[in-house]
C-alpha cells in the first residue's frame, strides 16, 4: 500500500488511498511517459488483470493536448477505467496503414482512435469500428458543426464521434493586400489573388506537393466549383459514379492551372506541403496562401521564442477560402479527427463514456487554445479565451460550416493517390484532360486492372 | 616515390576524407540548428542549439523515439547473437569438414543474401498477423536473420579456414585435453573472426528498413530507421527537420564508434568473406 | 590482348580424411557437418524460401486485407495486370537506370578509392580507412535524409553554396522533377555504397602480384598499360563480384526513395511499387504477384551474371 502512495504524490496527483491498483499512479506521470510505459509493454493487455480496465487511446501527434485531456478523463473516471495514450505516425495514410494492420488482426488493444475523417468509411465498412449507441449519437451531435458530423457519418449512420474539426483559411498579408487594392472583407476568387500576387510581386501558397495536402487542394477546387469527386458512392467500387469529367471538375483543373503558371507560386511549388508553405509566408514577399489554422500558433510560438517580429503576424489577416467561381460560395476544406471507438475493444461502454468526456465543450476549448486545432462544438466559439487567442475564430467557424468533406469511400485511399499521381506535378494539369484521366485511373485502380 | 607523387596520394587521402566525412559533419550540423534557424540555408547554425536533442529525448518525440532506439538495440544484438551462433557451427563444418552439403549451404547463403527483401514482406506481414508475431521483437528478429545469416556464414567460413586447426593436435599431442586444446588454442584463434563478423552482422540488422516499417505499428517493437520517419512538428502540418536530424546522429554514434574501435578487423572481414577464398 | 595472370593461389585445404579412406570416419563427418550446418541451413530456408512460396499463392488471389470475406482464386490475372501496366515497366526502367548509373560511378570512384588507399602513406591509412567505413555503416535512411535536407529548398545549403554554377540557383528546386530527384538519390545511393565497393577493390588489388607490375614497369610498360594490361585483368574476379553484388544490391532500392520523394515524379522503383500495393493499399494478391515478379528479376539478373560474365562465385572463394 505504501508504494501507492509515494507514486501518487511523486506524481503530483493524490492517489485514492489505500487504492490497490497500481495502474492508477502509473498514469499521473504524464501524457509522454504514459506512451513510453504503454510501448514498453509493461501494460499489455487491457485491464485483463482484474484491476482498473485500461482504455487505449491511439492519438495522432500534436502538442501534448490529447496525452492531457486523457489524464483529466482517467480523473473524471474516478477510478473506474484509465486512458493510456499511444501515438500514430504523422501522415494520416501512415496512420491508416498502422492501425488497419492491427485491426485486420483483431487487436483488442485498440480501444480509442483518432481517426482522419476521409478513412472512416473504409474503417467503418471492414467493421473495424464499434457501433455508436443512439443515446451517444444524440448527446454528442449536438451543437457541432455540420461538416463534422459529416465526417463521422458514412452509409447514413455515424460511426464516429466528432472531436475536432479543421479547416483551411485564406491567409494574407494586410499590407499587401491593401497595396493590391483588395478588399478583403468581400470574398474573393483565386483568380483575383493571381492577379493580387502578380502585380505586388509577392506570392501565393497552396500544397502542390504529392501527398494527401494535394487531394485536399483538388477536391476543395471542385466542390467550390460545385461539384464533387465522387458523385455517388456503390456497393461495388468499380461501379462508383465520378465527377471528374465535369464542368466543375474543369473549372478547377482551370484553377490549378493558373496558379501553377502563374509564376508567383514561390520555387519548389511541386514539392510544397503546408510547412513549406507558411516557412514561405512567414518570410519576404509573402503576400497570400490557403492553409490550415495552425500557421496562427505558429506565429504566436515564434515571437514568443524572439525568433519573430511581432509585426509579421501583426500583419497577417485571414479570410474564408478562396472562390472558384466568382458568384458561388467556396467549399474550404474540411480535416480535423473523430473519434472511432475499436470493433475488438474489451470495454466498448468505458470507451464511448471516454470518449464524450474527451469531446466536451471544456476540453475541446482547451485544446483549442493549447495546441490550436478547432473544435467541432459550436459553443467553443463563443468562448471569449478562445476568442483572445484566436481572433480568427469566428472566420474558423463560417468556414466550417462551408466545408466540404474529401470523398466519402471506403475505397479513399486508392482515390486519393489516383488523384496525387494525375493531378501531380499541379504544372502538368491541363482542364478538361486531366479530370477524366483521373477518373479512368480510379475505376481501373478500383476495379483491380491497374497498380497503383 | 617523389614528393610530387607523395603529395598527391596525400591529397587524395585528404580528398576521401572530405568525401566520407561531408554528409555527416552535415546531418549533425543540421541537428543543431533551431527551428527557426533550419532554413537558414547555410551549412552552419547561426547559433548551437540543444533544442532538437532535448525534443527527442526528453520532449514531444521522446515517446516515439526512446522505445525505438530500445527497440534496435535489444532486436539488433539478438538477431546478431543468434546468426553468429548458427553461423559459427555452420562455418565450422564448411572449414574443417569435408560433406557434400557444403557447396549447397554456401549457394543457399548467397541466394538469401541476393533476396530482394520486400519480396518476402507481404507473406511475412500476413502470416505474421495471423499468427501473433506482428509488432513483436521476435517478428523482427526471425525476418533479420534472413540479412545477417548469409553474410555471417560466408565471413566467418574463410575466418575459419585461416586458421592452423594442426596447433589443435599438436597441443594434444603435448598433453592437453581436447577441451584444454580447443579453449586454450582454438577459441583465440577463432574468436577475433566471431567477432569481426559480429560486428558486421550488427551493422546490416541495424541498417534495416522495410522490415522496419512493415513488420511493426507501435513502439512495442518499432526499431529507429522506421522511427525517423514518423516524427512530426510541432503541429502536424510542420516538418520535423530538425528531430529528425538529432534522431539521425544518435543512432550513427554507435556505428562511428564500432568503426573507429575495430576499423582494421571489419575491413578484413568484408573482404574476407567476398573476395578470399 | 594479352593479359599478364598468375594461377589462383593455393587454398587452405580442409582438414580431413582423403577421399575414398575409410567409409565410416567419411560417414561421421558427413553426418557431423549437416549437423553442424543444419540448423543454419534451415533457418535461412525458413525465413526466405517459405514466404517466397506464400507469396507465390497469394499472388493467386484477388485478396484485399479489409475484406477478406471476398478473397477470391483469379489465376494468373495479377501478373496480367502488372505486366500490362505503364506503371510496373516505368519502375523496372527507373530501377534499372539507377542500377546502371549508381553501379557505374560507383565502380569507377570505387576503383579511384582502392588505389588511393592503397598507396596512402602507413601514416594516414588507418584514418582514411577507418572514414571510409563510415559511410559503410552509417543507417541508408540517415544518408538519404541528409542529402534530402542538403538539396532541399528550405532546408538545404546546396542551392546558396552552388549557386554560381549554371542551372543552380537559390530557388532550384531539386525534387521538383524526374532528372533532379534521380540525381540526389543516385547521389545518396553513390556516397552510401562506394566504400563497400572500394574495400573489394582494394583486397582484389592487394591479390596482384607485384612481381608481375614490376616485370611491367621494367619492359618500359607506361602507368595506363600497366594498369589495364596488368592490374585489372588480375582482378576480374574481384571487379566481378563487386559488381554483382552491387547491382542485385542496387536493384532493390527502396529506403532512399522512401524517404527522398516517395515515388513523386516517377521515381518509384520496384521495390517501393511492391511495398505500395501491399502495405499501401493492402492488396495482398496484386502486392504479391509484384514481389514474386521483383524475386524473378533478381534471379534473372543473377542468372545474366553468372552465366554471361562468367561469374563463379564458388570458385572466387575457393569451394569448387
Amino acid at each position: 500500500m505504501l508504494d501507492v502512495h509515494i507514486g501518487g504524490d511523486g506524481g503530483g496527483r493524490a492517489g485514492r488511498p489505500g487504492s490497490p491498483h497500481r495502474r492508477r499512479w502509473r498514469r499521473a506521470v504524464g501524457g509522454a511517459a504514459s506512451a513510453l510505459v504503454l510501448s514498453s509493454g509493461l501494460v499489455g493487455c487491457g485491464g485483463g488483470d482484474g484491476g482498473v480496465p485500461t482504455l487505449t487511446w491511439y492519438i495522432n501527434p500534436d502538442s501534448g493536448g490529447q496525452a492531457e485531456i486523457a489524464s483529466r478523463c482517467t480523473e473524471e473516471a474516478g477510478g473506474r477505467y484509465v486512458i493510456e495514450t499511444a501515438q500514430l505516425p504523422r501522415e494520416s495514410s501512415q496512420q491508416r496503414e498502422q492501425l488497419i494492420r492491427r485491426l485486420a488482426a483483431n487487436d483488442s488493444s485498440i480501444d480509442i482512435i483518432s481517426l482522419d475523417p476521409p478513412y472512416i468509411p473504409e474503417f467503418a465498412q471492414a467493421g473495424f469500428l464499434a457501433d455508436v449507441p443512439d443515446e451517444v449519437e444524440q448527446r454528442v451531435t449536438e451543437d457541432v458543426v455540420q461538416s463534422a458530423i459529416e465526417g463521422s457519418t458514412w452509409d447514413d449512420e455515424l460511426v464516429a464521434i466528432p472531436f475536432w474539426a479543421n479547416t483551411q483559411l485564406l491567409w494574407y498579408r494586410k499590407s499587401v493586400a491593401e497595396q493590391a487594392g483588395l478588399d478583403m472583407t468581400q470574398p474573393v476568387t483565386w483568380e483575383q489573388l493571381v492577379q493580387a500576387a502578380q502585380q505586388t510581386g509577392t506570392t501565393l501558397g497552396a500544397q502542390g506537393i504529392r501527398a494527401e495536402a494535394l487531394t485536399v487542394w483538388v477536391n476543395a477546387l471542385i466542390e467550390s466549383a460545385g461539384g464533387s469527386i465522387i458523385e455517388e458512392a456503390t456497393e461495388d467500387p468499380a461501379d462508383t459514379q465520378l465527377g471528374l469529367d465535369s464542368e466543375p471538375a474543369r473549372q478547377a483543373a482551370e484553377v490549378i492551372e493558373l496558379v501553377a503558371d502563374s509564376g508567383v507560386t514561390g520555387p519548389a511549388f511541386s514539392t510544397a506541403g503546408e510547412d513549406a508553405n507558411v516557412v514561405q509566408f512567414e518570410g519576404e514577399g509573402a503576400g497570400f496562401m490557403v492553409n490550415w489554422p495552425f500557421v496562427w500558433g505558429r506565429a504566436l510560438s515564434a515571437v514568443e521564442a524572439g525568433t519573430m517580429d511581432q509585426s509579421v503576424p501583426d500583419d497577417y489577416g485571414w479570410a474564408v477560402y478562396p472562390r472558384v467561381v466568382e458568384d458561388q460560395p467556396s467549399a474550404p476544406p474540411y480535416g480535423g479527427i473523430n473519434l472511432g471507438v475499436g470493433a475488438f475493444s474489451l470495454h466498448p461502454d468505458f470507451a464511448f463514456e471516454a470518449t464524450e468526456c474527451i469531446t466536451t465543450t471544456e476540453n475541446q476549448a482547451y485544446y483549442m487554445t493549447t495546441n490550436g486545432n478547432p473544435a467541432s462544438d459550436t459553443a467553443v466559439y463563443d468562448d471569449p479565451e478562445v476568442l483572445e487567442v484566436f481572433p480568427m475564430a469566428p472566420v474558423i467557424r463560417d468556414s466550417l460550416e462551408l466545408a466540404a468533406s474529401r470523398p466519402q469511400t471506403a475505397y479513399y485511399s486508392e482515390v486519393s493517390g489516383s488523384i496525387q499521381r494525375t493531378y501531380h506535378p499541379p504544372s502538368s494539369v491541363t482542364p478538361g484532360v486531366t479530370g477524366p484521366e483521373a477518373a479512368e485511373l480510379i475505376k481501373a485502380v478500383l476495379s483491380g486492372e491497374q497498380l497503383l | 616515390m617523389s614528393t610530387k607523387e607523395r603529395n598527391l596520394w596525400i591529397a587524395g587521402g585528404i580528398l576521401i576524407l572530405l568525401y566520407c566525412l561531408f554528409p555527416i559533419a552535415w546531418i549533425v550540423s543540421l541537428s543543431f540548428k533551431a527551428p527557426a534557424d533550419i532554413a537558414n540555408g547555410s551549412f552552419l547554425p547561426t547559433t548551437f542549439s540543444g533544442v532538437n536533442y532535448e525534443t527527442i529525448l526528453t520532449g514531444s518525440a521522446s515517446g516515439l523515439f526512446l522505445p525505438a532506439l530500445r527497440n534496435s538495440f535489444g532486436i539488433c544484438l539478438i538477431a546478431t547473437a543468434i546468426s553468429c551462433l548458427l553461423s559459427m557451427f555452420a562455418a565450422y563444418a564448411i572449414a574443417r569438414l569435408d560433406f557434400p552439403g557444403k557447396k549447397l549451404v554456401l549457394s543457399t547463403a548467397l541466394a538469401v543474401a541476393i533476396f530482394p527483401v520486400i519480396s518476402i514482406v507481404t507473406p511475412l506481414f500476413n502470416v505474421w498477423r495471423q499468427i501473433g508475431l506482428y509488432d513483436t521483437w521476435p517478428g523482427l528478429i526471425i525476418p533479420y536473420l534472413s540479412l545477417t545469416l548469409p553474410i555471417s556464414i560466408w565471413t566467418m567460413s574463410a575466418f575459419f579456414r585461416e586458421i592452423p586447426w594442426e596447433m589443435e593436435q599438436a597441443a594434444q599431442v603435448d598433453g592437453a585435453t581436447t577441451w584444454q586444446a580447443f579453449r586454450k588454442v582454438i577459441v583465440p584463434l577463432a574468436a577475433p573472426g566471431v567477432f569481426t563478423t559480429a560486428i558486421i552482422a550488427f551493422f546490416i540488422a541495424w541498417n534495416d528498413f522495410v522490415y522496419g516499417i512493415s513488420l511493426t505499428s507501435t513502439g512495442a517493437s518499432r526499431p529507429v530507421p522506421a522511427a525517423l520517419g514518423l516524427f512530426s512538428g510541432a503541429s502536424q502540418f510542420e516538418d520535423p527537420t530538425g528531430a529528425i536530424a538529432a534522431a539521425a546522429v544518435i543512432v550513427t554514434v554507435p556505428v562511428v564508434v564500432l568503426v573507429l574501435l575495430f576499423q582494421r578487423r571489419i575491413v578484413a572481414g568484408l573482404t574476407n568473406g567476398a573476395v578470399k577464398g | 590482348m594479352s593479359t599478364t595472370t598468375l594461377p589462383p593461389t593455393e587454398k587452405t585445404q580442409p582438414v580431413s580424411a582423403p577421399k575414398g579412406g575409410i567409409s565410416d570416419r567419411s560417414r561421421a563427418e558427413r553426418k557431423l557437418g549437416w549437423l553442424l550446418a543444419g540448423p543454419a541451413f534451415l533457418v535461412m530456408l525458413a525465413v526466405t524460401a517459405y514466404p517466397i512460396l506464400q507469396a507465390v499463392y497469394d499472388s493467386l488471389f484477388s485478396y484485399r486485407l479489409t475484406d477478406p470475406a471476398n478473397r477470391s482464386f483469379n489465376g494468373l490475372t495479377n501478373y496480367w495486370v502488372i505486366l500490362t501496366d505503364q506503371l510496373w515497366w516505368t519502375a523496372i526502367g527507373v530501377t534499372l537506370l539507377i542500377t546502371v548509373i549508381t553501379v557505374a560511378v560507383e565502380l569507377v570512384l570505387g576503383f579511384a578509392l582502392a588505389l588511393v588507399m592503397s598507396k596512402a602513406l602507413s601514416s594516414i591509412r588507418p584514418v582514411v580507412r577507418a572514414a571510409i567505413l563510415i559511410p559503410y555503416a552509417v543507417i541508408t535512411v540517415v544518408s538519404a535524409f541528409a542529402w534530402q535536407f542538403a538539396f532541399d529548398i528550405n532546408t538545404g545549403f546546396v542551392n546558396s553554396w552552388f549557386a554560381w554554377l549554371p542551372g543552380i540557383s537559390p530557388t532550384t528546386d531539386w525534387f521538383g522533377d524526374f532528372g533532379t530527384s534521380l540525381l540526389v538519390i543516385c547521389l545518396a545511393e553513390i556516397w552510401k555504397t562506394t566504400p563497400f565497393i572500394s574495400l573489394l577493390l582494394l583486397a582484389g588489388l592487394a591479390q596482384v602480384p607485384e612481381v608481375l607490375q614490376e616485370a611491367a614497369k621494367v619492359d618500359g610498360a607506361s602507368w595506363w598499360q600497366r594498369m589495364w594490361k596488368v592490374t585489372i585483368p588480375n582482378m576480374k574476379a574481384a571487379i566481378m563480384v563487386a559488381l554483382l553484388f552491387r547491382t542485385l544490391d542496387a536493384f532493390r532500392v527502396f529506403d532512399s526513395i522512401f524517404v527522398m520523394t516517395g515515388g513523386a515524379n516517377n521515381t518509384e522503383s520496384v521495390s517501393f511499387l511492391a511495398y505500395r500495393q501491399t502495405i499501401a493499399r493492402l492488396e495482398i494478391g496484386l502486392g504479391s504477384a509484384v514481389s514474386v515478379l521483383l524475386f524473378l528479376a533478381v534471379v534473372l539478373i543473377a542468372a545474366l551474371f553468372i552465366k554471361g560474365f562468367k561469374v563463379d562465385l564458388a570458385g572466387t572463394r575457393g569451394d569448387s
